[in-house]
């Protein structure tokens, strides 16, 4: 039986400590404009006092570059070498059910279909979670729609510790062996009482029924509706009125994986690397002949969207979305994909055709 | 007299109203409902029945002017325009990216606009601190007047105390934020060049990652691409992720040009472009 | 990092340069292996294709032109590419001598199915420089080890001026056998031609090869496509018996990247080979 255990808000410091010593710990940061995770350098950092963060945590397994081979262009092919990424063990402290579902959603694209990635494999292999349940008794934040993704807000599926604030105590429980390994590890912790399990166990069930925003989405029938949209230009036109096509939907989303391949060389010094790339930039399908298939705003809102609710479901399951909001939240003119979802479900563009 | 944002959304109702009607202008750009009141979106009404999804309260904040170089040239076009905007009209006229006969400008008089993103008020200190519309057809209400006057670059005072070296290093630290979105770029009324300098190959002006030098080759290039064509909406500062104060940069760079060209930014459709205008008295002190 | 690492690419070094056109921008490079072990892993098919990586340039995409048949080196018909953004990687590769190294990661994608084409008779059509892999195709058919297992095969193949064509060579050796018909056009010859003339399509409803045990494979410009598919849909080819290879841009190679789907499916690991039918399933725009 996974125990339950307790340690106080002000002692997180105590905790974080040690978790740096083990490895890298990673968790919220307050920066300009919101929270961003990082590694932590100085325990007292760590308050999980935020609601989430502006990048999404996928910068753990997968980091905006990653650097590839080092060359020199006076240098032979031969002298070129492969960098090895420096991991050490990593603690992904204070994820969101919403982004720790995200994991899930692109391990399959990254390891489990067609060659592995190795960097997101390593990356992955050596993180453990500590997943964050969302405070219901706060309102929702009006641009989140997990619930319609069919996420509680105390899931702890996917996490290897799962956590969870009551006033001042925090509580952590093991879901997985690794956690429970780490946990029986750490110092500081204290076993919680029989009331305080029974407090934990209610809590994640009734996240369950916690209301985002929310509209009956079924991964199937929205992969039709949107094959059936996919030739409406009307349709995309409208919804694309306002996008100014730039890259930070993709860039804060949890389950956007898209990414460049770049040769950058300074005075013939140089790295291969791999670096996030968006399919709402203007160029991202520009062709060396100069042919683009994309030139317009609205092929390129539609590809997003599509994949997101149409081609990832067809290709590999599930909706690329966890409805974390990010999306909508820093979007500068306030596009919100979940009501783009609404109008599809209701067919109400398609039927007017 | 307080402004009433409900009475400027009537009249802009129906003046867009009676354009759709009469055919006119065949769309308008103006503000729609996001998902909730506090995040309007921009909205083009393309039909009289599209005219009651517009609204217009102190979040609407967007620069229109940047979807006019998404259409082409001849499309007659009605644009709902605040102060800055409206320069961002006018600036796009002088260079000819738009033609005044093509559009018909709906000037909103307005001050007490927030950002919605913190729901502070926008004031001089990240935008041109005018409250009337420097062009319209159709104005929606009252001009402004009696507002405390300051001038767009009093916000400039910290940072031109800093001497070479710390502004080096403040803008190193600043753009080392950046993640290369390029929000700022879209939301430019003035970034229409396509396809833009950092994303050319042959030659290749700044690499693709945020960790390479890029960033400040990016930001200080487009910095000065805008160099006397920045009206100062500060909506590139607005649409930041990560809140880099970009406006510092702009306002400084608007205010030399100024002081050494006597001109600013999109204030009169007469004007040329001042950076391309040659006069036998320009300034000579960019080259000392 | 290096092991199974599908972003590093393997070295290899040019054995020889073939200059193929008279505009001598489409070249032939020949390429063998730097290490004995990934030339014995570089296991491929007629269709695949690779990333040719030069460090400080970038990576192409490039169809593999030789046969699985020719022991030792691998082909790659390469045009120096870019009208309006000349390409990094081509050009530098132009410019390259015999013994010059680059960089290779593959084979990629999938091939043309060969079991679903044995026993059958196949009419391959190309145009212009689309013909690599499809010249990859032929040689391995042909091959004697191979050539018994698959029934006629036609090879109908354009370019715009005979001084275009490529592989000129090999496809006078093919014109001299009796075991594969060849048919070779040009949509404007010049003093010493004395082939056909017509353009491709043309040239398909003129030959009118029948669709009784037949899979077409075609590859070529848009504008070639466009007009052959409705030749052989009128001659009785069904949609599931042509084939053709699709381009999008690409960069990983391997369904990663996200860049070049068409749909649900990426060209570079879903394809690049598909069939009408499947093609009928995604968008027809992108």
């Amino acid at each position: 039986m996974l125990v339950l255990k307790k340690t106080t808000i002000d002692k997180l410091p105590e905790l974080a400590a040690c978790l740096m010593e083990k490895g890298t710990l990673v968790a919220p940061v307050k920066e300009a404009g919101g929270f961003n995770f990082r590694a932590i350098t100085d325990a007292a950092q760590v308050d999980l006092i935020f609601h989430n963060t502006i990048l999404s945590p996928k910068t753990v397994f997968f980091p905006q570059t990653e650097d590839f081979v080092r060359y020199s262009v006076y240098q032979p092919i031969l002298e070129a070498k492969p960098v090895e990424p420096e991991i050490r063990p990593t603690f992904l402290f204070g994820v969101r059910p919403c982004d720790v579902k995200s994991f899930e959603i692109m391990d399959i694209h990254f390891t489990r279909t067609g060659v592995p990635d190795p960097y997101w494999r390593k990356r992955r292999d050596a993180t453990i979670i500590f997943g964050f349940a969302f405070d219901t008794s706060e309102e929702a934040d009006p641009a989140e729609f997990y619930h319609t993704l069919g996420i509680g807000a105390a899931d702890p599926d996917g996490s290897d510790v799962f956590m969870l604030r009551r006033d001042d105590v925090l509580f952590l429980k093991a879901v997985s062996p690794r956690g429970e390994n780490l946990l029986g590890g750490l110092a500081g912790l204290t076993d919680a009482a029989p009331d305080e399990r029974k407090y934990f166990d209610d809590y994640i069930a009734q996240g369950h029924d916690y209301k985002t925003r929310y509209t009956c989405v079924d991964a199937e029938a929205i992969a039709k509706e949107f094959e059936a949209i996919f030739h409406n230009t009307d349709f995309w036109t409208k919804v694309s009125n306002a996008c100014l096509s730039c890259g930070i939907c993709t860039f804060v989303c949890p389950t956007c994986y898209c990414f460049d391949i770049c040769d950058e060389t300074q005075f013939g010094q140089g790295v291969r690397r791999r670096v996030w790339d968006a399919c709402m930039f203007t160029d991202f399908t520009l062709e060396a002949s100069g042919h683009n298939p994309r030139t317009q705003v609205y092929q390129r809102l539609r590809q997003k969207i599509c994949h997101k609710y149409s081609f990832h479901i067809r290709k590999y399951g599930p909706i690329s979305c966890v409805g974390c909001g990010r999306c909508t939240r820093y979007c500068p003119v306030n596009i919100d994909i979940f009501s783009i979802v609404e109008q599809a479900v209701q067919a109400k563009w398609y039927k007017r055709m | 007299m307080a402004i009433s944002f409900e009475q400027i959304e009537q009249h802009l109702k129906t003046e867009a109203l009676k354009l759709l009607e009469s055919g006119k202008v065949i769309l308008v750009l103006a503000y729609g409902r996001g998902y909730d009141a506090n995040h309007p979106m921009p909205y083009v009404a393309k039909h009289p029945s599209d005219v009651d999804n517009i609204v217009f309260n102190e979040y609407c904040t967007a620069n229109l002017a940047r979807y006019l170089t998404r259409y082409p040239r001849r499309t007659k076009i009605a644009i709902a325009v605040k102060a800055a905007d409206s320069r961002a009209v006018v600036q796009l006229i002088q260079e000819d990216k738009v033609c005044r006969e093509d559009l018909v400008v709906l000037g909103i008089p307005v001050y007490g606009m927030k950002n919605f993103k913190t729901g502070e008020v926008i004031d001089s200190k990240t935008t041109g601190g005018l409250y009337n519309p420097v062009l319209y057809d159709i104005l929606l209400g009252e001009e402004v007047h009696g507002q405390p006057v300051s001038s767009p670059y009093d916000v400039l005072a910290a940072y031109e105390a800093m001497d070479k070296e710390e502004r080096w290093a403040f803008w190193q630290r600043e753009l080392g934020r950046c993640i290369r979105c390029y929000a700022c770029r879209k939301a430019c009324p003035m970034c229409y060049c396509d396809p833009c300098f950092i994303d050319q190959n042959k030659p290749k002006w700044g690499e693709k990652s945020p960790e390479s030098p890029g960033n400040l080759m990016y930001h200080l290039t487009r910095f000065h691409h805008l160099a006397g064509r920045c009206i100062d909406c500060g909506e590139c500062s607005r649409a930041c992720p990560v809140d880099i104060p970009l406006y510092l940069f702009h306002k400084k760079v608007a205010k030399d040009c100024e002081e050494m060209f006597g001109q600013a930014a999109g204030m009169s459709i007469g004007d040329k472009p001042v950076l391309v205008n040659f006069r036998v008295d320009d300034s000579d002190k960019i080259l000392e | 990092m290096s092991e199974n690492n599908p972003y590093i690419p393997m070295p290899v070094e040019i054995s020889k340069i073939i200059d193929e056109v008279d505009t001598h921008d489409i070249k032939t490079f020949r390429f063998t292996f730097v290490n004995k072990d990934d030339e014995q892993k570089f296991v491929y098919l007629p269709g695949q294709f690779a990333e040719l990586s030069i460090y400080g340039k970038g990576e192409s995409p490039i169809g593999i032109a030789s046969a699985p048949t020719d022991a030792g080196y691998v082909e790659f018909t390469v045009q120096r590419a870019g009208a309006i953004l000349p390409g990094l990687v081509t050009s530098a590769l132009h410019d390259m001598d015999e013994g010059g190294r680059i960089g290779l990661r593959g084979p990629l994608g999938h091939s043309w199915p060969i079991e679903f084409l044995e026993k059958k008779n196949i009419v391959v059509v190309g145009g212009g420089f689309a013909f690599t892999t499809l010249r990859s195709l032929v040689k391995y058919m042909l091959h004697k080890d191979n050539r018994s297992r698959f029934g006629d095969i036609t090879v109908i193949y354009g370019a715009r001026t005979p001084g275009l064509l490529c592989y000129k060579d090999e496809l006078a050796a093919w014109e001299k056998r009796s075991d594969i018909k060849t048919i070779i056009t040009v949509d404007k010859g010049n003093e010493t031609w004395t082939g056909r003339e017509g353009f491709v399509p043309a040239v398909c409803k003129d030959v009118a090869p029948s669709p009784e045990n037949a899979v077409a494979v075609i590859c070529g410009p848009p504008v070639m496509i466009k007009f052959t598919l409705p030749v052989f849909f009128e001659l009785g080819f069904s949609k599931e018996n042509i084939l053709t290879s699709l381009e999008m841009r690409m960069k990983c190679g391997i369904g990663k990247c996200g860049r070049c789907n068409v749909g649900y499916k990426y060209v570079c690991s879903d394809g690049p080979v598909f069939s009408l039918a499947e093609l009928e399933d995604l968008p027809r725009d992108f």
